[in-house]
């Protein structure tokens, strides 16, 4: 790895492309980390939903800086002493930043949990808000 | 022949509805089994659980302003209706189950019948 440069390393390299394209599927070469989130953008409002199931409001911690989100939240563990016959649900902290393509206006930020779906709702800056231009 | 392929009736296949199958987990206590499930975006109203000849049931329906893509500019996910089905036992108890569901999380509780239940053997002094 810290080798001198050699001429075959980019031949390599480039078997190692070719090889992951035809080995990979499109959804796994799709990497996203969680939370999940999905957004929606209608005129001066951005909406940010993320999935957060069996997430309190107390274990959510929400930062904005400049035009980038972050969601900080822990999942935290119900597992009851018990001999289990399944366990597929996932527990931890997580952590995502969001750069947001828009200047949003740090006062106007709404966040609400429901039904296990963060949402968080933010309004463009006034800066960027579309604006109607009169002919004159 | 040709133009009884071209008039198959596409339109009235019914196209199968996508489900996610929630993960689940489930556990045993001495007096019953509780099974919890994540899903998120479910209402409490539109859980539907159902047991039937020990099939348990269970079906939600996210919320339609989860599922609509309407002016979506970014996606990681994609909400579906859920559906999970469980065979169990003999051992439960139909009349007592009870179901709970608290931040898109559900949690069924299913009571075992008394003649499952654990049982300390007394030993008699002779």
């Amino acid at each position: 790895m810290f080798g001198t440069y050699d001429l075959f390393d980019d031949v390599f390299a480039l078997r190692n492309l070719v090889d992951r394209f035809f080995n990979e599927t499109a959804f796994s070469r799709q990497r996203v980390d969680f939370p999940y989130v999905n957004i929606y953008e209608k005129d001066d409002e951005i909406l940010v939903r993320a999935i957060a199931p069996g997430v309190t409001a107390q274990d959510v911690d929400v930062q904005l800086m400049d035009n980038t989100l972050t969601i900080e939240m822990t999942c935290k563990e119900d597992y009851a002493n018990q001999p289990y016959l399944r366990k597929e649900r996932e527990f931890g902290t997580f952590r995502k930043s969001i750069q947001l393509p828009y200047q949003v206006d740090p006062n106007k930020v709404d966040a609400s949990l429901n039904n296990g779906i963060l949402t968080i709702k933010l309004s463009k800056h006034e800066a960027v808000k579309p604006r109607k231009i009169t002919i004159k | 022949m040709a133009t009884q392929l071209a008039q198959k009736p596409e339109q009235n296949v019914k196209k199968p509805d996508y489900v996610i199958t929630p993960p689940v987990d489930i556990y045993e206590t001495d007096n019953e089994y509780v099974l919890k499930a994540d899903m998120p975006g479910v209402a409490k109203d539109n859980v539907n659980i159902t047991f039937n000849n020990n099939e348990l049931e269970i079906t939600g329906k996210v919320d339609e302003q989860y599922t609509s893509n309407e002016n979506m500019t970014y996606r990681e996910y994609t909400l579906f209706n859920y559906y999970r089905k469980f065979v169990v036992s003999n051992a439960i108890n139909p009349e007592g189950i009870s179901a709970s569901l608290e931040n898109g999380v559900l949690t069924v509780k299913l009571p075992k019948r008394e003649e499952a239940k654990p049982k300390k053997i007394e030993i008699k002094a002779e």
